[in-house]
């Protein structure tokens, strides 16, 4: 009997291990399909709107090298040029011309309408939250994985994300992302998939407040 | 020499772009007019009267010879016509701030693998903190409008040799050399933010001597290291800066003049200062943690005791404060900073505004927030003397009239005894109007 419930727990633990690492590979897979490559230069455009005001574009220069090297480069409207964020693994600075030095910033501040600084200046899902494989559903008809990410540490941009992956092609669909107090803030669409450099790559994430839902940003980016 | 120097590149800079029969070379399409602004202000004590009508120009380029060599310029002018408009001012304030046109930026940076050099007329900041200079030594501040300008209009930029080398991944250290030794540069007599005056207790007659330091000096050239270490989030920086201190300490001393009464001198002087400090950021997402102290070597303060033979005492000085920046429902940014001004001994009879007791303690909050996607966004600055109960209270709200143009509406509030840091400002309450052009 004892052997018996030994086994059954081994046969668990080594299962939800499986799933783990299931899971952590489904997301990094994800991650390709959100960059080009470990290090690239791209560009990206958000769209912020709110309600039925004039939508307002904010241009950015990302360039990122491997190891969590990130730095953006604020290219438009004219008033936010001088502008700059610089990551360095977990860690987030922005130099404001009229401050003439750089100031330490967390990755959850805002940037600009509904998107993050850590939505532009990190993007590493796999290295920053643990996964797990919490069922499976469709999105829009596309048949996905639904997995629970959970922060690794407290320097990341969300304390946790629910994020839908499709099952063909392993490519990131949908995401919630929650504030630690499990505060929903707002949901992130994928889409617009592009070829680039060998790679499909989602170039636009659309993401729309939680409780305002006439107030949006979509990302696009361009290489 | 230095107007007709900042003149002469504003020229260079401006005549480019008005050159329409050849290309322009390479090194002048990097040049242009990047920022205009029309400010206004309006006191609002009696006598109520306009006082600022200042026109703003910043001009800037940058030419990169190669990927580690390029140079970089910059210059400022403004014209204030509140001098036509009131005749409130004395001559000596007209004189000093009608008109300004400075070299903002003259900067050769050279990157040479692992070291970093930047030589030429530039700002050195280094510090963590908001609205205060606490380890922010290296350049001397322009007073003439308080502290109510943006830090990098305020600080005075110096010629200066910046190296900066790294150790090992994380690990830096910059070496900054300047015998640029200009100081702060303080209100006239008569003008709008005009500091509290000396109490001058004397009964005998008194002479002030000019301030007449030499601006440029091989002898008493500054410097100073910085050390900084980034390990797993912990931003930490040792300093070491030795200057002169940038505003005069006034030395007194009697002289004979028989038949008459002695004559106190009061002579300006600018004591050598040995500053040791220490700065350290920390996010611990989704709040940001920074700290500074700068213990001050040599630090010399006025004092009104009589029996004091030259009216100045010495005592070393730490400045520290520790400060958080929190998120509010996503939206409300918060800065909320303490920081002390703790004296090596007594403060009885010190007479500087900014020094209320041997500790003297103040509080900094200032919230920012955004409505209709950040294109309003209303910002308040407190901060309080917590000694002596006096407070600036600064008030704005920034339209974003569209990608290249911000308007702005705002306030300047002072309150407390008169011979307080703020309190001295206490008549001298603000309503100001902005308009920014960016190219």
């Amino acid at each position: 009997m004892c052997r018996l419930a030994l086994t059954v727990a081994l046969t668990l633990v080594l299962v939800s291990s499986a799933r783990a690492d299931e899971a952590t590979d489904l997301v990094r897979e994800a991650d390709r399909a959100r960059r080009p490559a470990d290090s690239f230069v791209w560009k990206i455009s958000i769209t912020s709107q709110e309600a039925k005001k004039a939508p307002s574009v904010d241009g950015f220069e990302v360039f990122v090298k491997g190891g969590g090297r990130v730095f953006v480069k604020f290219v438009a409207p004219p008033r936010n040029v001088g502008r700059s964020l610089l990551a360095l693994g977990r860690d987030l600075w922005i130099y404001l011309p009229d401050a003439g030095k750089p100031v330490r910033i967390p990755f959850s501040q805002r940037l600009v309408g509904q998107v993050a600084n850590g939505d532009i200046a990190r993007a590493d899902y796999a290295g920053d939250y643990d996964a797990t494989l919490a069922g499976e559903e469709s999105v829009d008809g596309v048949a996905c994985h639904v997995l629970d990410l959970k922060a690794k540490s407290k320097e990341v941009t969300y304390s946790a994300i629910k994020y839908w992956v499709s099952k063909e092609g392993r490519r990131p669909v949908k995401a919630e992302f929650y504030a630690a107090t499990g505060t929903l803030l707002k949901t992130g669409l994928f889409d617009n998939f592009k070829d680039v450099g060998g790679h499909r790559l989602a170039t636009r994430l659309t993401l729309t407040d939680a409780i305002r839902k006439d107030r949006r940003s979509c990302s696009t980016t361009a290489s | 020499m230095r107007r007709v120097l900042a003149a002469a590149l504003l020229l260079a800079l401006a005549a480019p772009a008005g050159a329409d029969e050849a290309e322009p070379p390479a090194w002048a399409k990097a040049l242009r007019l990047r920022r205009l602004a029309e400010e206004f202000a309006y006191r609002l004590h009696d006598p109520g009267d306009v006082s600022k009508l200042k026109t703003l120009g910043w001009l800037d380029g940058k030419y990169a010879f190669s990927e580690s060599v390029a140079v970089r310029a910059g210059v400022r002018g403004w014209y204030d016509a509140v001098f036509e408009a009131t005749d409130r001012y004395p001559a000596n304030v007209e004189r000093d701030q009608k008109t300004d046109l400075s070299l903002r930026e003259a900067l050769l940076i050279v990157g040479l693998g692992d070291l970093d050099v930047r030589l030429g007329r530039q700002q050195i900041v280094w510090g963590e903190a908001i609205s205060t200079f606490v380890t922010d030594v290296v350049n001397p501040k322009d007073f003439r409008e308080f502290v109510l300008p943006d830090f990098s209009e305020l600080r005075i930029p110096i010629w200066a040799l910046d190296a900066t080398y790294r150790l090992a991944e994380g690990v830096s250290v910059e070496g900054v050399w300047t015998p640029d030794t200009r100081t702060n540069k303080l209100p006239k007599q008569g003008a709008e933010f005009q500091f509290a005056r000396f109490p001058y207790r004397f009964r005998n007659p008194v002479v002030r001597l000019p301030d007449d330091a030499d601006e440029f000096s091989l002898a008493r050239s500054e410097g100073g290291v910085r050390l900084s270490v980034l390990r797993q989030g912990w931003d930490v920086a040792l300093i070491y800066y030795d200057e002169a201190d940038k505003s005069p300490v006034l030395f007194q001393r009697r002289v004979a003049q028989p038949p008459g009464p002695e004559v106190v001198v009061l002579d300006p002087q600018h004591p050598r200062l040995h500053i040791i400090g220490a700065t350290l950021a920390k996010s611990f997402e989704p709040v940001v943690m920074r700290a500074e102290a700068a213990l001050t070597l040599g630090k010399r303060y006025e004092t009104a005791n009589p029996l004091d033979p030259d009216g100045v005492v010495g005592r070393d000085t730490l400045d520290w404060l520790v400060g958080v920046d929190y998120t509010f429902f996503e939206t409300v940014d918060t800065a909320l900073q303490l920081s002390q001004k703790v004296l090596m001994g007594s403060a009885t009879n010190l007479t500087r505004a900014g020094v209320a007791a041997q500790v003297t303690t103040s509080v900094t909050l200032r919230v920012t927030t955004g409505f209709f996607d950040n294109t309003l966004n209303p910002t308040v600055l407190f901060v309080a003397g917590v000694n002596r109960g006096d407070f600036r209270l600064s008030p704005r709200i920034d339209y974003l009239v569209s990608g290249a143009v911000t308007l702005s509406v705002g306030a300047d509030l002072f309150e407390g005894p008169h011979r307080t840091l703020y309190g001295q400002f206490d008549r001298n309450d603000r309503v100001t109007f902005t308009t920014t052009w960016r190219f």
